[in-house]
């Protein structure tokens, strides 16, 4: 009798349309996203060793966007990289805390004892 | 044993006095009997002897009456001589029940810390809205309120005027204020970051609603009115607040049920979810790894709850509220130029609701309206809303694999029923259990925050249509 005195065709019609419109007012929103992430992402400019190459000689065109690294910064980015995609990094120990940690009193980070008073006195 | 003694000693007389107060003392004038009984029925002098005997006797008696009767009306208004003295109105053995529950409820906040920072004020709220005699809550007030034929329809100046301090609490949940001002403390407090970087999650926010639209038809299949049956599937967006602003409006009748099921399943989400999550995976698809999430820049943080908003509350005009609120609060945190007013939306301001809104939802929890089947189904319901939801996401990232070629791991999909961050943090726990070095935490807060603008859409949905 409950079943009978419900208006299935109207609880239907919530149903789908209801979560068929959250589905639709959620993915117009992916589209937007990705637009505006290809809108907002940072453009780093690789030049294309071809036309580096032609340009030698040619006095090099510095723009905001262009990124200058170091044989060094180089090789440290590589070296993560290689230990990250070969899984060889040390073990992290997988804990994700927030604990602050506790400074204990030790005289070598003593205000009190610190050479400034010691100077005032 | 020495304070078993007394509390039995106390028990006793509180008891015993309670009888007494039921029966009410006649008094009787003992002295002029007396006389009677000794020299007969009297003449004229013995009228005037025995009226001047009877008025000094009733003066006397009527001190001692008055006294008597100050203690007895003292201790008719205790709550223990309420519970037993039979009138409904006044009290009954089903507030004592609902003192029981609010006990066990103040018990999982304290010692378990389940959601303690609401479950704790609205087990209070339930504690004094049951108190024989309290007058904090007058759930007959409301019902005027509501009712179109009586003096006090929609006026908020007679619940002023004769309610009590919860009745006045109540106001900002009946006119959707709380909600929308925790929201703003929500919003203050949430990286939507991960979702920017990876816009998928998005899907898998909206899949989780599921529950709600399922719950939706189970709730009008057992005789729930649509409306009731809305309110009773938003338990499925695992989101307090907008559980709340939406049975306020829809079925004002069983939101102290729903905000009880709702906070309580929040709270068990980490007990709910990992089951159906590691029915629905294989363990390969536990132990994907995914992609690193791209940074987001400070200016994509700030156009995107300015962007949310504006679209989303010109589509469906009925979420603006809430989802216009969030993004306040989200916009506040990343402008970084209203840092007082993000640290007040995130601390003081949400601190204070809470209370407000937690005292005032649990006062609604009458003995009346908690104690009887339609709370028992709401709370059967509300599992199954929940473990639908859960289930959705995780149904969903397993279909999205199947399509995409960067693969997802599934154990974020869960996570897309709002309950932010304790479903992300099941998310993450689950994951790390088949592979210890596999980070899903950021990954799932994608899904996650999604969930709760999938839900405030919702939400906004059922009212549109059943509001």
């Amino acid at each position: 009798m409950i079943l009978l005195a419900a208006n299935w065709g109207h609880i239907w019609m919530v149903t789908l349309l209801g979560f068929g419109l959250v589905f639709v007012l959620l993915v117009l929103l992916i589209y937007v996203l990705k637009l505006f992430g290809f809108i907002m992402r940072p453009r780093v400019k690789v030049e294309n060793p071809q036309e580096v190459h032609k340009s030698v000689g040619a006095p090099r065109k510095e723009t905001s966007e262009s990124i200058t690294l170091t044989g060094n910064a180089t090789a440290a980015i590589a070296m993560a990289l290689h230990l990250y995609y070969n899984g060889i990094h040390d073990e992290e120990p997988t804990h994700v805390t927030i604990k602050k940690v506790e400074r204990k009193y030790s005289p070598w980070n003593s205000k009190l004892y610190g050479m400034n008073n010691l100077h005032r006195n | 044993m020495k304070q078993l003694k007394y509390i039995l000693l106390s028990l006793t007389l509180v008891l015993s006095m309670a009888v007494i107060a039921q029966e009410q003392p006649v008094a009787e004038n003992a002295a002029v009997d007396e006389l009677i009984a000794e020299e007969g029925q009297p003449n004229e002098a013995g009228l005037e002897e025995i009226g001047a005997i009877a008025e000094n006797e009733l003066a006397e008696s009527s001190a001692e009456e008055s006294v008597w009767t100050e203690v007895v009306d003292f201790f008719k208004t205790m709550g223990f001589v309420r519970v037993f003295d039979g009138k409904s109105d006044s009290g009954d053995w089903r507030q004592l029940v609902m003192l029981l529950i609010s006990f066990f409820l103040l018990y999982l906040a304290i010692k378990k810390q389940y959601e303690p920072l609401l479950l704790l004020p609205i087990a209070f709220g339930m504690l004094l809205t049951n108190l024989p005699g309290a007058g904090m809550f007058h759930s007959e007030l409301w019902s005027a309120f509501l009712d179109p034929e009586s003096p006090a329809y929609h006026s908020y100046g007679a619940i002023m005027k004769e309610g009590g301090l919860l009745d006045v609490l109540y106001i900002g949940v009946k006119a959707g204020v709380y909600p929308c001002l925790i929201f703003i403390g929500v919003g203050a407090m949430t990286d939507f970051g991960p979702l920017i970087a990876n816009p998928k999650s998005l899907v898998l926010g909206a899949a989780a609603q599921i529950g709600i639209f399922l719950t939706f038809l189970c709730a009008n299949a057992l005789g729930f009115t649509e409306a009731q049956a809305g309110a009773i599937g938003i338990i499925g967006g695992a989101d307090g607040p907008t559980s709340i602003f939406l049975t306020s409006r829809l079925a004002p009748e069983l939101l102290g049920p729903i905000a009880i099921a709702a906070y309580s399943y929040m709270a068990l989400v980490p007990v709910i979810q990992p089951p159906i999550m590691r029915a629905l995976t294989t363990k390969e698809e536990r132990a994907i790894k995914m992609k690193q999430l791209r940074s987001v820049g400070k200016t994509e943080k700030i156009i995107f709850p300015i962007m949310v908003a504006t679209i989303v509350a010109l589509i469906l005009p009925d979420a603006a509220p809430l989802i216009g609120c969030l993004m306040l609060g989200n916009l506040m945190k990343e402008c970084g130029v209203v840092d007082r007013l993000s640290k007040t939306a995130q601390n003081e301001l949400m601190n204070i609701v809470v209370i407000f809104l937690g005292l005032s939802v649990g006062a609604t929890a009458t003995g009346a309206s908690f104690l009887n089947w339609q709370t028992i189904m709401i709370l059967v319901m509300g599992i199954v809303a929940f473990a639908c939801g859960s289930a959705g996401g995780v149904l969903l990232a397993k279909l999205m694999n199947v399509f995409s070629k960067e693969k997802i791991n599934p154990l974020i999909g869960s996570a897309g029923v709002s309950a932010v961050p304790m479903a992300a943090r099941v998310s993450q726990q689950v994951g790390q259990e088949e592979n210890p070095s596999n980070f899903l935490l950021m990954h799932a807060m994608g899904p996650n925050v999604a969930g709760v603008i999938g839900s405030a859409v919702a939400a906004g949905l059922l009212l549109t249509f059943l509001g």
